[in-house]
C-alpha cells in the first residue's frame, strides 16, 4: 500500500509518455487521483492512537552501508502524504487544461516531483531521507527553468533556477555529510545503520551534535526558507510556471520543517535545546521580516512567495517551542498552508490571465463581473491571514500557546505577526479584486474547469476549519514521541522560572493541567 | 425543547440564511434575498424568545446550561469545544441582537432595495448576525474569539461593500486591521488565562479563578488588561477608536447594525461577561473604567463640531459606547446592560432617520447642507426627534432610566467613582446639546432645495454622486448608490421598522423603574450573582435624585442646542471664531488618526521599504550572489579542463592511465 | 610460442589505435582507431586465456566484442547523423562541450 502511494505517479509520469501529447496531462492526472485515493485509504486505515510506525515497509537496500528502503506513516508524516497527493491532483490538472509546451516531459516532471516529496515523507531511513530530498529538486529545476518565464529586466528563468539550485544544493549536500557523520559516529565502529528509529537509541555525544545540528539546520533552512537564507526564493519564484509554483510552495516547504520534528529534534536533542533560542529568533525573524516584505511588494507573487517565509516562521517557531502544542500546531499548520499556498498561486494564475500581469498596481475590480472568483479568494485570504474561524487559526493558536509558555516574549513578538498577516493578505485580496477596474482588465468569473479545481480545494479548507480535530487527533501522539529525547535533556536543567511557576499553579488546581508539564516533570 | 437546542437554533438560522443566499445569488430576484434573510433573522428571534422562556423555567440557581457539538481542538492538553454556555447575559444579548437586527434588515428590505448587491448585502448582514451571536453565545473563550473575529471580518465586508469607492477599501482595512490588533490581545489573554487555570471554559475559568489569583496579582491584571485590548479594539474605545467614524462608508444600515446596536456592545458585553476576573483585577478594572469616560468625553466633543451626519452620530456611539464600558467596569453590570439595551433601539432609530434624510439628500451627508426636513419628511422627522430625546436622556424616555442609572451607581459607590457622576453629566450636556443640533439642522429652518423638491413634487434628488472625500464620481455599477433612492416616506418596510423602534426608544425604559420594576437586574441576576459589586445597589431615593439630575441636564443642553442653532443662528459661527484653536483642534478629532499614523503607519512602512530597498538587495540577495559566484567561480577553473576537443580528453585519459601505471609499478619495485 | 610476442603485438596494436585516436581528426577514422585499440586488448586477453588454461579472458574477450559492436552501432549512428545535419565531419570543429 504504501509503496504503491509512493510510486503510483512517477508511474503514471512514465506511461504518460506513451500517449498522445493531448493525453499525457490527463494521464497523469489520473496518476495523482489515483494516488489520491491510495493516500485515502492509508488515512482511513491509520491508527490514531498509536504513536510508533505504522504501514511499514522495510527491505535491505544497501547492506554493507547499512542503508535500507524503509518507509512508514505515523501522526508526523501522514497528513503531509495526505497535503501532498491532495494538492497534486489540482495543480496537475490546472496545467493540463493549459496544455503547456512538451506536455510529456512537462508532467512527467511533475509526477516524479510527487513521487520523490512523497518520498521525502515517508521515508524512515536517514539516508534513504537525503536522496528524495534532493531528488525533489531535479523536477523542479526542469520545470522551473525550461518552462518559466523570463522578465523584462533581463532575467532568465534558467538563471534564476540555476541561483536556486546552487543555493538548495550547497544545503543538501551540508546535509549529506552531516547524515553520513551521524550514521558513522553513533555506530561507532560497529555495524552502521541508517535507520533514524535505530539512530534515536544512540544520540551522539554534544560536540558531534552541534556542528551535525547545523548542517542539517542549513539544509532545512533553506528550504524552508527562512530569513536570510531565502534569497534564491524572490528570482525563483518570479520564473517559476504557477501550477509547478503552486505545489512547490505549498508543499516542498514543509520538508524542511518536517526535517526538523523528523531528523533534528530526536536526533540531537543536546543540540536543539542549546539552540533554541537560536533557531527561535530567526524564526522570528522570517515572520516580521516575511511579513514586512510582503506589505511592500507589488508582484503578487512575491507577496505569497514572502507571506509563506513568514509562516513557515511560524512553524519553525512553533516547533522550536520543544513543547507538544507548539509542536502539533505547527504540523497543524503546515497542512493549513499547503491547503492555502496551492489555491493562492492558482489564484494568482487565474488573475493573472484576465490582467495580462502579475503587478498588484495594474489590477484592480475583478470582483465586479466574478463574484465566484471573489469568495474563493476571499476564503483563502481569510485563512492565509488565520482568521479565527479557520484551522490556520487554531495552528497559530497552538504553536502561539506553546510559544507563550515556552518563551513569553517570543510568544508576543510572534503575535505581532499575526496583525501584519491581516495587512498585507488583505492588501493582496483588495488591491486585485475591489477598488476602481483600470481598462484593460477582463473581468469574468472562473470557467467551469478552473472551478473544478479551485471549488473543492476551498471545500478542504472550509471542512478542515470546521473541525482541526481530524489532524490534531492523529499527531498528537507521534509528536510527544519526537519531542521526548529534548524534553529529557530539558529536564535535566536548572528549571526555570516559568516552569517552577507551572508545578505551583498545577498545585492550585490539579485536574486538567496541559499535559506538557507533565511531559517535562517525567 | 431545552433552552440550549434553542440556542443552537438561534446560531442556525443566520448563518444558513447566509450560506442560502449566497448560494443563490444567480437565483434570487427583487427582494427575495431581502425578505430570506429578514425571515432567517425572525425565526432566530423566535428561538431566542424560545430559549429565554425555557432558562426562565429553570430554577435560578441552575440557570447556566452548557452544550457541546463536537471536540473542536483537544490536544496536548489545549481543550478546545464547539461549546456554548447559555445563561441569563447571553440570552438578553441574543434577544437584543437578534431583535434589533431583524429590524434593521426589514428596514434593509426597502433601502437597499434597488442596489445591485442587493443579494450580496443581505448574505453578509445575515452573516454578521450570526458572528455576532457567536460571539454572544460562546462557552469558551477561543470560540468566543472566533465569534470576534467573525465579526470583526463581516464588518470589514460590510463597510468596504461599495468595493468600487477607494475611501470605503480603505475604511475596511483599517477597521480590519485595528479589529485584528484586538483579537490578537484577547488570544494572548486566553493563552495567559491557559497557563494560569489550564483551561478555556467560561465557567470552569470562573470558578478556578478566586483560588488561581490573589487581588490585583499581575498575571490577572495583565490578563484583564489583554481582554481590554481586544474590547477596546471593537468597542470603538480610546486610543483604537480610529476606524469607527471612517466605518461610515458603509451603507447606512450597516452603520445601524454594526456601528450602533450590535458590534460595538461586543466589548461592553465581554467585560460583563468576564467580570469574575475584573473584580480580581481591580486596577484593570479602574484603567477600563477612564478610558471609558476619556472616551465619553472625547467622542462627545468631537460629535459637537463634525459636520457629517453619520459621523456625528458615529461619535455619539463611541461616547455612549463610554458609559457602559464606564458602568460595566466598576460595577453596574445591569445598568451598563440596560444602556446597551436602549441604546440599541435609539441608535439605531437614528441611523434609520440619518439614512432617509442622506437618500432624500442625494447621499450628501454635510448637515451644513440640510434644514427644514420637516414639512417634507414628516415621519422621519418625528423618527429622528424621538431617537435625539431618547439619546439626549429626556425625561421618561429610554436613555434617561438607563444612563443615569450608572451614573447613579458610580455615585452610590462614591470615592473615586463620584468622578464618574460628575464628567458623566458633563458628557450628558455635550450629548443633549449635539443630538439636538442634528435635529434642529435637518428638521428646523427654511427648507433646502432638496426639501423643497421632496415637499412639492414628493421625488427625491437625484444626483450625480460624488465621493465627498476624493471628489471622485462614483462608480454606480457595484449597486453605490443605486438608481434610485429610498426614504421612510415611500418604503412602507423601512417604516415599519422606525416605528417599532421608535416605540421601544420612547417605553424602553419601563423595564427598570427605580422604585417600580427591576426586570433586567433581576433576570441578569443568576449571570452577576458571585460579584461584590452587583450587590451595591443605590436606594430609590438617591436614583430618583440622579434621575432629576440627569433630566435636567438634558433639558438644558435642548435648551442650549435651541439658543445655538435656532435662536441665535450666527451665535456658532461667532464660537468658531472666538474659540479657533479648540475648534480645529475638535474638527481633526484631536489628531488620533494623525497620532497613529506617525507612531505607527509610517515606521512601519519605512520599515518595510528600507528591508525592501536596502537590505534584501544588499544582504540577502548579496548571501546568494556570493554564494553563486564561489560555485561559478569554483566551476570556471575546472572549465578550462573541458577544451571541446576530443583529441586533449583522449590524451588526457591516457596520460592519466600512464601515470597509474609508472606509479602502481614503481611503488611495486 | 611464449606469450610475450602476443603481447608485444598487442602493445604495438594498442599504440597504433591510440596514436590514431590522438592525432587523426575524422570520426571514421577515430572509430576504426577505437576498434585496434579493443582489439588489442582482446589479444592480450585471448593470449593470458591460452597461457593460464582457462577459458575467463576469452570469455571476456567475447563481451568486449559485443560491447565493441555496440559501440560501432552507435558511433556509426553518430556519425550518419552528422553527415545529415551537413555538420563538418571533423571532431576538431565539433566543440560544442566546450565548458
Amino acid at each position: 500500500m504504501i509503496n504503491s502511494v509512493l510510486w503510483t505517479p512517477l508511474l503514471f509520469g512514465i506511461l504518460g509518455l506513451f500517449v498522445p501529447r493531448r493525453w499525457a496531462g490527463w494521464v497523469v492526472v489520473g496518476g495523482a487521483a489515483v494516488t489520491l485515493g491510495l493516500a485515502i485509504g492509508l488515512l482511513a486505515g491509520f491508527d490514531s492512537g498509536a504513536s510508533g510506525l505504522q504501514d511499514t515497509v522495510d527491505v535491505d537496500w544497501i547492506s554493507g552501508l547499512g542503508v535500507s528502503y524503509s518507509l512508514g506513516l505515523d501522526g508526523l508524516n501522514v497528513f503531509l502524504m495526505m497535503l501532498t497527493a491532495l494538492l497534486w491532483l489540482p495543480a496537475v490538472a490546472f496545467a493540463a487544461m493549459r496544455q503547456p509546451d512538451r506536455p510529456h516531459l512537462y508532467f512527467l516532471m511533475l509526477a516524479l516531483g510527487e513521487t520523490a516529496t512523497l518520498g521525502a515523507f515517508l521515508a524512515q531511513d536517514l539516508l534513504l531521507f537525503v536522496l528524495f530530498f534532493d531528488l525533489m529538486l531535479v523536477p523542479f529545476y526542469f520545470l522551473f527553468g525550461a518552462w518559466g518565464q523570463d522578465r523584462p529586466d533581463g532575467t532568465t528563468a534558467v538563471a534564476a533556477t540555476m541561483k536556486m539550485i546552487v543555493y538548495t544544493l550547497i544545503g543538501s549536500l551540508l546535509m549529506l555529510v552531516a547524515a553520513i557523520a551521524t550514521a558513522i559516529l553513533a555506530a561507532d565502529g560497529g555495524q552502521l545503520s541508517f535507520s533514524i528509529v535505530d539512530l534515536q537509541q544512540n544520540v551522539l555525544s554534544e560536540g558531534s551534535q552541534r556542528w551535525i545540528f547545523w548542517f542539517f539546520a542549513a539544509a532545512f533552512l533553506v528550504k524552508m526558507p527562512a530569513f536570510l537564507l531565502h534569497g534564491w526564493m524572490p528570482d525563483a519564484y518570479r520564473a517559476a510556471p504557477l501550477p509547478a509554483l503552486a505545489v512547490f510552495s505549498a508543499v516542498l516547504s514543509k520538508v524542511g520543517a518536517y526535517g526538523f520534528l523528523r531528523v533534528v529534534l530526536p536526533l540531537f536533542p543536546d543540540a536543539t535545546i542549546e539552540f533554541q533560542e537560536i533557531v527561535l529568533v530567526i524564526a522570528l525573524a522570517s515572520i516580521l521580516y516575511g511579513s514586512v516584505m510582503a506589505f511592500t511588494q507589488t508582484n503578487v507573487r512575491l507577496i505569497a512567495g514572502y507571506s509563506s517565509v513568514a509562516q513557515l516562521g511560524f512553524i519553525t517557531a512553533g516547533i522550536f517551542a520543544l513543547r507538544p502544542d507548539g509542536a502539533d500546531g505547527a504540523l497543524l499548520q503546515m497542512v493549513n498552508h499547503g491547503l492555502v499556498v496551492a489555491p493562492v498561486f492558482l489564484i494568482i494564475a487565474v488573475l493573472a490571465e484576465r490582467a495580462g500581469t502579475e503587478d498588484l498596481r495594474e489590477m484592480g475590480g475583478i470582483a465586479l463581473r466574478a463574484p465566484v472568483l471573489a469568495a474563493m479568494f476571499l476564503i483563502v485570504t481569510l485563512a492565509t491571514l488565520a482568521m479565527p474561524g479557520s484551522a490556520n487559526f487554531i495552528g497559530e493558536f497552538y504553536i502561539l500557546n506553546g510559544l507563550f509558555q515556552a518563551k513569553i516574549v517570543f510568544a508576543f513578538v510572534a503575535g505581532a505577526g499575526m496583525v501584519l498577516a491581516a495587512y498585507y493578505a488583505l492588501r493582496l485580496y483588495q488591491r486585485t479584486m475591489h477598488n476602481r477596474k483600470p481598462e484593460p482588465i477582463d473581468s469574468r468569473d472562473l470557467g467551469w474547469r478552473d472551478a473544478a479545481v479551485l471549488v473543492p480545494l476551498v471545500g478542504c479548507i472550509v471542512a478542515l476549519a470546521f473541525y482541526p480535530q481530524l489532524v490534531l487527533k492523529r499527531t498528537d501522539a507521534a509528536v510527544g514521541n519526537q519531542l521526548r529525547q529534548a524534553q529529557r535533556v530539558d529536564s535535566n536543567r536548572p528549571l526555570t522560572w516559568q516552569r517552577g511557576r507551572e508545578s505551583e499553579a498545577a498545585s492550585i488546581s490539579d485536574s486538567a493541567r496541559p499535559s506538557g508539564s507533565g511531559a517535562a516533570a517525567s | 425543547m431545552s433552552a440550549t437546542t434553542y440556542a443552537w437554533l438561534v446560531l442556525l438560522f443566520p448563518l444558513g440564511g447566509s450560506i442560502v443566499i449566497a448560494l443563490g445569488y444567480r437565483t434570487w430576484s427583487g427582494r427575495t434575498a431581502g425578505w430570506i434573510g429578514t425571515g432567517a433573522i425572525a425565526l432566530s428571534f423566535v428561538n431566542a424568545i424560545a430559549a429565554f422562556v425555557q432558562l426562565q423555567g429553570e430554577p435560578a440557581k441552575a440557570r447556566h446550561l452548557t452544550s457541546t457539538l463536537w471536540d473542536y481542538a483537544n490536544a496536548a492538553g489545549l481543550d478546545i469545544k464547539l461549546g456554548i454556555l447559555v445563561d441569563p447575559l447571553s440570552v438578553f444579548m441574543i434577544l437584543v441582537v437578534s431583535g434589533v437586527s431583524m429590524l434593521i434588515h426589514l428596514y434593509s428590505v426597502g433601502y437597499m432595495g434597488s442596489d445591485r448587491g442587493y443579494t450580496r448585502f443581505f448574505s453578509y448582514l445575515n452573516f454578521f448576525v450570526f458572528s455576532m451571536l457567536l460571539l454572544v453565545l460562546a462557552g469558551n473563550f477561543v470560540l468566543l474569539i472566533v465569534g470576534w473575529a467573525f465579526v470583526g471580518f463581516a464588518s470589514y465586508a460590510l463597510i468596504s461593500f461599495w468595493y468600487r469607492r477607494a475611501t470605503a477599501t480603505g475604511a475596511g482595512m483599517k477597521a480590519f486591521v485595528i479589529n485584528v490588533v484586538g483579537d490578537v490581545g484577547l488570544v494572548f489573554a486566553a493563552i495567559l488565562i491557559f497557563r494560569e487555570l489550564g483551561t478555556f471554559d467560561y465557567l470552569e475559568v470562573f470558578d478556578r479563578a478566586p483560588g488561581g489569583f490573589h487581588t490585583n496579582e499581575w498575571t490577572i491584571v495583565a490578563i484583564c488588561l489583554l481582554i481590554l485590548v481586544g474590547a477596546f479594539a471593537k468597542s470603538a474605545q480610546l486610543p483604537l477608536h480610529t476606524w469607527l467614524p471612517d466605518a461610515m462608508e458603509g451603507p447606512t444600515p450597516v452603520s445601524a447594525l454594526i456601528h450602533a446596536a450590535t458590534m460595538v456592545t461586543a466589548g461592553v458585553y465581554l467585560i460583563a461577561r468576564t467580570h469574575p476576573l475584573f473584580e480580581l483585577a481591580p486596577t484593570a478594572a479602574d484603567i477600563a473604567a477612564f478610558t471609558g469616560l476619556a472616551t465619553l468625553l472625547v467622542a462627545g466633543s468631537i460629535a459637537l463640531v463634525v459636520t457629517d451626519l453619520k459621523r456625528i452620530i458615529a461619535y455619539s456611539t463611541m461616547s455612549q459606547i463610554g458609559y457602559m464600558v464606564v458602568g460595566v467596569s466598576i460595577g453596574a453590570y445591569s445598568a451598563g446592560l440596560f444602556h446597551l439595551m436602549t441604546h440599541a433601539f435609539f441608535k439605531a432609530l437614528l441611523f434609520m432617520a440619518a439614512g432617509s434624510v442622506i437618500a432624500a439628500m442625494a447621499n450628501r451627508q454635510d448637515i451644513d447642507r440640510m434644514s427644514g426636513f420637516g414639512r417634507a419628511m414628516t415621519f422621519t422627522s418625528v423618527m429622528l426627534i424621538i431617537g435625539s430625546l431618547a439619546l439626549a436622556g429626556f425625561p421618561f424616555t429610554s436613555g434617561f432610566f438607563s444612563k443615569d442609572a450608572i451614573l447613579s451607581y458610580a455615585s452610590t459607590r462614591g470615592g473615586m467613582y463620584e468622578i464618574f457622576t460628575v464628567l458623566g453629566y458633563v458628557g450628558a450636556l455635550m450629548t443633549a446639546i449635539y443630538s439636538f443640533r442634528i435635529v434642529f439642522r435637518v428638521v428646523a429652518g427654511e427648507p433646502c432645495s432638496e426639501a423643497e423638491e421632496l415637499a412639492e413634487t414628493g421625488h427625491v434628488v437625484h444626483a450625480e454622486p460624488e465621493n465627498p472625500a476624493t471628489g471622485d464620481v462614483e462608480d454606480t455599477d457595484v449597486g453605490f448608490p443605486g438608481p434610485e433612492h429610498h426614504i421612510a416616506e415611500q418604503a412602507p418596510t423601512m417604516r415599519m421598522a422606525m416605528g417599532a423602534l421608535a416605540v421601544l426608544a420612547l417605553i424602553g425604559g419601563v423595564l427598570q423603574i427605580p422604585g417600580v420594576d427591576d426586570a433586567i437586574t433581576k433576570f441578569l441576576e443568576p449571570t452577576f450573582e458571585d460579584s461584590a459589586l452587583a450587590a451595591i445597589q443605590p436606594s430609590v431615593g438617591d436614583e430618583w435624585r440622579d434621575l432629576t439630575i440627569g433630566g435636567a441636564i438634558a433639558v438644558v443642553g435642548i435648551f442650549m442646542a435651541y439658543l445655538l442653532y435656532v435662536a441665535r443662528p450666527a451665535s456658532t459661527a461667532v464660537l468658531v471664531r472666538r474659540l479657533r484653536p479648540l475648534h480645529t483642534f475638535l474638527v481633526n478629532k484631536w489628531y488620533f488618526d494623525e497620532l497613529i499614523d506617525v507612531a505607527i503607519v509610517r515606521p512601519a512602512l519605512a520599515v518595510g521599504s528600507f528591508c525592501n530597498r536596502v537590505f534584501e538587495r544588499l544582504v540577502v540577495q548579496g548571501l546568494v550572489a556570493g554564494t553563486v559566484d564561489v560555485v561559478r567561480g569554483a566551476g570556471g577553473v575546472v572549465r578550462t579542463a573541458q577544451s571541446g576537443f576530443v583529441r586533449s580528453y583522449a590524451l588526457l585519459l591516457i596520460g592519466g592511465f600512464t601515470g597509474l601505471g609508472l606509479y602502481f609499478l614503481l611503488s611495486s619495485s | 610460442m611464449a606469450v610475450e610476442w602476443y603481447l608485444v603485438l598487442s602493445a604495438l596494436l594498442f599504440a597504433v589505435g591510440a596514436g590514431g585516436v590522438l592525432i587523426r581528426r575524422s570520426p571514421l577514422v577515430i572509430l576504426l582507431c577505437l576498434e585496434l585499440m579493443l582489439n588489442a586488448g582482446n589479444l592480450a586477453l585471448v593470449a593470458f586465456s591460452r597461457m593460464l588454461g582457462n577459458a575467463d579472458g576469452q570469455v571476456f574477450a567475447l563481451v568486449v566484442m559485443v560491447v565493441a559492436a555496440c559501440e560501432v552501432v552507435v558511433g556509426l549512428g553518430l556519425i550518419v547523423a552528422i553527415y545529415r545535419r551537413r555538420l563538418p565531419l571533423n571532431v576538431d570543429e565539433l566543440r560544442g562541450l566546450r565548458g
